[in-house]
């Protein structure tokens, strides 16, 4: 089957796309238990500023990552302070109503700022692909697969062994314990929010030299990131990975067999299959919902 | 002799005023008559549905000061946000019952005409449609909807003519040589458009096919989809896509050195929109897009009434945008106005029972409107497909121009077979 290296191929550059945007939705997800349903629209805000960095100030989407990591980093603790530090104790609706309304202001005012319209970031290596085996690879894919295994590793890393990750894993344990043990566990989500809106600001930037940019492009990945998120076990970096990567394997294998329409209906029915099997996802401990463990 | 002189002038002035009069054939409108106009002014679709609205404008103060108004009155509107059915519906409600509106205009998406045009109907208000094409729209049996525009089975019709009378010989293959891969995106536009050319296609002419494969517009990836038309090897590629996807199957298709003879395409949307030659610069250079006249469109072949009115058009959207190049959305609004005031000032009226006689009783030959359309509708309120001309246009050098029918254009195809990627220039 001389198409396989390439569906191959495609599967783990698809899936480590989803991995990219999976880990900071699984950070906030595991630590500050809320569902972030305006994650999408910063990947969008990421897509744009490396759009705009290379249009207007001609910044490679390279250059602009390492100058992204900082704004979203800032943009997610203004958003955090703004937004999400009065309703982080509230309930599950309030918090899913509160993101749902953030990601339609969001999706709006990039409407109004920047238009509907459909747009690329067309760097001079955009069409370069690199050809083994029967398989094409595109760079930019490449860097972002690449960087998604990077980052998970790194993240949970950090979630491991240094203190502030043992502080946020405390946290997201137990908030109450924590705070009585003297740490400021607003700070903690702060950070967290941050880290979160970090990671899909740079995955954003990353996304631009290989898909369009328009404002509601991240509605189309962050359903899938949910369900890498929720398959992997919430919390758990590694496993939001291998997620990522099945879910890719479904979309990819279920559009050359099946047709391109039931790739959506594939990946849902493994879902719908393994939550039925393994309620708290693949990797996840049943109760625990806490990184690391 | 100072009263004489001054008789002179008089009579002068009045003499130059009524030789205007004559030579635009109107008289200066008097009163104001009001429709609705309901576009999607905000959300996804917002862009087009504020181009249609720019259309109308423009076409409405042509309309105003040039061509004496409708049924002798100066056409005024009343404006509705459509942002999806649901504000569809809702707005054509107040448009007809606050505004009081007698006909409502718009609204472009067909995800939005069969809710706004249902509405109309239960408050008994025309509708008059520019450019949705579900062909669903037309097919209620309600008697107060008409299409200026073709349907999407009229760009099916259209594509499959373009590639049996243009294609095939430039290829120097038989109609029945042909072999055709259906790729579209999952919509009632791309389902509607690639059902009717299949059907053509393989009906009329004999072509094979390959597919059809249809995908969400949303779609992350097409690899798949590239690897499976790859290994059929079809002739021409007929291609329904939204603007995201269009940008990513070219991307990803060159990725995959997928080649095809020719890449056809129908509609504002996708290969239609200025979007993908930004996107893609000199990269863009190839495929087909059926649309309404662009670049190197002869206006000397319309009709006398055509020319009139279609000089009149570009030259109020150049004052207007600065630019020679019509956009979509500004042809489809302003020639589906141009119909209904024909329509109004043969109705004299916007009772529907002496509206809808005078709409079906229109029979002008194409070249006779703006876009060079004709007018002939059906007792389903749609304008015949033969009538409403349109037109091949190509993406060469980072512009779409029109090619096709050669008749009407100054420029040719090129690129027949298309080359390899990196040799399109």
């Amino acid at each position: 089957m001389t198409v396989l290296p390439q569906l191959i191929v495609s599967t783990l550059l698809l899936g480590g796309i989803y991995a990219l945007i999976a880990v900071g939705l699984t950070l906030t997800f595991g630590v500050m238990r809320v569902v972030n349903f305006a994650h999408g629209e910063f990947l969008m805000l990421g897509m744009y500023l490396a759009l705009f960095a290379f249009a207007r100030l001609h910044f490679d989407p390279y250059v602009t990552l390492v100058l992204s990591l900082p704004i979203s980093f800032a943009v997610g603790w203004a958003s955090y302070r703004g937004v999400m530090r009065p309703i982080v104790h509230a309930s599950h609706n309030v918090q899913v109503f509160t993101t749902v309304g953030l990601s339609i202001a969001l999706q709006n005012l990039a409407l109004v700022l920047w238009t509907a319209d459909a747009r690329f970031l067309r760097t001079d290596y955009y069409a370069v692909v690199v050809r083994i085996g029967g398989a094409a690879f595109n760079v930019a894919q490449i860097v972002a697969f690449a960087l998604a295994v990077a980052l998970t590793a790194g993240l949970f890393a950090f979630m491991r062994w240094s203190y502030i990750g043992k502080v946020m894993r405390a946290t997201a344990q137990d908030r109450d314990a924590s705070a009585l043990m003297g740490i400021d566990t607003d700070r903690v989500y702060a950070i967290t929010w941050a880290v979160g809106i970090a990671c899909v600001g740079a995955a954003g930037v990353l996304l631009a030299p290989i898909y369009p940019v328009y404002p509601t492009a991240g509605l189309q990945f962050v359903l899938i990131a949910y369900v890498a998120v929720v398959l992997g076990g919430l919390g758990d970096m590694a496993g939001a990975l291998i997620a990522a990567l099945a879910v890719a394997a479904v979309e990819v294998a279920g559009s050359y067999t099946i047709g391109t329409a039931w790739k959506e209906v594939l990946y849902l029915l493994l879902f719908i299959g393994i939550l039925v099997v393994r309620p708290a996802g693949l990797f996840g401990q049943r109760g625990a919902e806490a990184l690391g463990t | 002799m100072k009263t004489a002189m001054w008789t002179v002038i008089v009579l002068g002035i009045v003499a130059l005023a009524l030789g205007a009069g004559i030579v635009q054939g109107q008289q200066a409108p008097t009163g104001e008559y009001k429709i609705g106009v309901l576009e999607p002014l905000t959300g996804n679709l917002a862009v087009q549905g504020k181009l249609h609205v720019e259309g109308y404008e423009i076409m409405r103060d042509l309309i105003n000061t040039r061509f004496g108004g409708v049924m002798g009155k100066k056409l005024v509107f009343a404006v509705g946000d459509a942002v999806d059915p649901t504000a569809a519906a809702s707005e054509a409600t107040r448009l007809a019952a606050r505004e009081g509106v007698k006909i409502i205009t718009g609204t472009f998406s067909s995800t939005l005409c069969g809710a706004a045009s249902e509405a109309a109907a239960r408050q008994n208000v025309i509708y008059w449609e520019t450019s949705c094409v579900d062909p669903r729209m037309t097919r209620r049996n309600l008697k107060n909807v008409f299409r200026t525009e073709i349907d999407g089975t009229g760009f099916g019709w259209y594509n499959v003519e373009f590639i049996a009378k243009h294609l095939a010989h430039r290829l120097g293959k038989k109609t029945s040589e042909l072999k055709i891969a259906y790729l579209s995106e999952d919509s009632s536009y791309g389902q509607s458009v690639t059902e009717s050319a299949r059907q053509r296609a393989k009906q009329e002419f004999g072509m094979q096919e390959v597919g059809p494969e249809y995908y969400a517009s949303s779609t992350n990836d097409l690899t798949p989809v590239i690897l499976k038309l790859k290994a059929t090897n079809p002739d021409i590629l007929h291609h329904i896509a939204r603007d995201p996807d269009a940008i990513l199957f070219w991307r990803q298709a060159r990725e995959q050195n997928f080649q095809v003879k020719a890449v056809v395409h129908a509609g504002a949307t996708g290969y239609g929109t200025p979007g993908f030659g930004k996107a893609f610069g000199n990269d863009a250079n190839g495929p087909f897009a059926l649309l309404e006249p662009g670049p190197g469109f002869i206006i000397e072949k319309l009709r006398p009434e055509g020319q009139a009115v279609e000089r009149a058009f570009r030259e109020a959207v150049k004052a207007k945008t600065g630019s020679d190049v019509l956009a979509g959305g500004h042809q489809l609004a302003a020639g589906g106005l141009w119909v209904l005031k024909l329509a109004l000032d043969a109705a004299k009226t916007d009772d529907l029972d002496k509206f809808r006689p005078a709409v079906l009783a229109l029979d002008l030959p194409v070249g006779s409107a703006v876009n060079g359309w004709g007018v002939k509708f059906d007792e389903t309120g749609q304008n015949s497909n033969a009538r409403v001309q349109h037109y091949m246009l190509q993406w060469q050098n980072g512009s779409l121009v029109t090619v096709w029918p050669e008749e009407f254009t100054t420029h040719r195809a090129k690129w027949i077979p298309l080359g390899p990627w990196d040799q399109r220039k």
